[in-house]
């Protein structure tokens, strides 16, 4: 029933307030693979850049994204008593991947009234949504040991830098303190 | 009901069609705020960019390099760099152009400021969505110093070199003038 048409309608839907509310926080969450000895790593060294891309060319190569995040996982580390090596041997390899996308929201798809009030309520929206993934990674084993990662709407983010750092500082922080205390 | 609803929703990527994609064109930068911008007086273009530009109308494209060059060039002499082409230049600069696809969902216009069934329908649109990414770096460092850019849609613009012009016009002194270069 899609294909003659080239738009596509979608049904606008009620506001469930809590939704809305939902789509500005960040979720931070994260695993640890089983039989990782986290008391027993005491160092780390940087593994080799993300050759993937972010998925948006503001950010691609960017040092003052780039290098802000760094600067706060490596902070964080040091804060869990992980020590920085520059070179192997070292008991875990970190890297992170920050990606970042459009998103659909649709506000309320279970329209309890069948109606829906205003024109805020009512509209499906685009939300940049942004993704920071940090791997730990057992250098003797080579396997993950530990990842955490931070999910979020990034609207007007990238744009601020400040808004920016603060953001990056934000989801660092929150995911470093799932990292299994030593 | 719902359950339909859901699956049309989840549908929607691979049906929505470039149709009507936002207007607005998006400026910003970011600065090293450490570096002394002062100290910049010369300039050059460093060498071309290899990423690909995700478009084949826009890669390797005369016209568009040209122009581009042509209005950042104009705009960086407004802000009192000399470009040159021996000796040692104070600056780098590259750029890099993308297209990529976006989202946009189109303006519902309401009148009664609620709606009821039909009424609540939204557009979704897919649009090339072009970003054109100007990169300064101090020469002696090697360091990024400032990163400016402009975003909007591209489709028109690629289509039409009448556009494109435009559009560059439009773009870089906007860009430029966020580079934080004081008299």
């Amino acid at each position: 029933m899609f294909a003659p048409t080239l738009k596509i309608r979608l049904l606008g839907t009620a506001l469930v307030a809590a939704a809305l509310a939902g789509c500005a926080t960040m979720t931070v969450r994260s695993y640890s693979e089983k039989g990782a000895t986290f008391p027993h790593y005491e160092t780390y060294m940087w593994g080799p850049a993300d050759e993937l891309t972010t998925g948006d060319p503001r950010l691609d190569n960017n040092p003052f994204f780039h290098e802000r995040v760094r600067a706060d996982v490596e902070k964080t580390l040091a804060a869990k008593g992980f020590k920085k090596v520059m070179a192997a041997p070292a008991d875990l390899i970190v890297h992170y991947h920050a990606s970042f996308r459009d998103r659909i929201d649709v506000n309320g798809v279970d329209r309890e009234y069948g109606y829906c009030e205003d024109v805020d309520s009512c509209r499906p929206y685009v939300s940049e949504a942004g993704t920071l993934t940090i791997d730990l990674v057992d250098a003797k084993a080579k396997r993950l040991a530990w990842r955490g990662w931070a999910e979020g709407t990034v609207n007007g983010v990238i744009e601020n830098q400040e808004y920016m750092e603060k953001k990056i500082d934000d989801a660092v922080t929150k995911i470093g303190e799932n990292i299994p205390r030593r | 009901m719902n359950r339909f609803l859901r699956a049309s929703i989840f549908l929607v990527p691979a049906f929505v069609m470039a149709g009507c994609a936002p207007a607005t064109m998006n400026v910003s930068s970011h600065v090293d705020r450490a570096a002394d911008f002062k100290a910049f007086q010369t300039y050059t273009w460093g060498p071309a960019d290899a990423l690909p530009t995700g478009d084949p109308r826009l890669d390797k494209n005369p016209l568009f390099k040209d122009q581009f060059q042509g209005a950042v060039e104009k705009q960086l002499a407004l802000k009192g760099l000399t470009q040159v082409t021996t000796g040692k230049p104070d600056l780098l600069i590259h750029y890099h152009a993308n297209i990529s696809e976006r989202l946009d969902v189109t303006g519902i216009d309401r009148p009664y400021g609620s709606c009821v069934g039909e009424n609540c329908q939204a557009e979704v649109n897919l649009y090339e969505a072009g970003t054109i990414v100007l990169d300064i770096v101090d020469a002696k460092t090697n360091k990024l110093i400032w990163r400016g850019w402009a975003q909007g849609a591209a489709k028109t613009m690629l289509d039409n070199p009448d556009e494109m012009t435009r559009q560059i016009n439009k773009a870089v002194p906007q860009m430029v003038a966020q580079f934080p270069k004081a008299f």
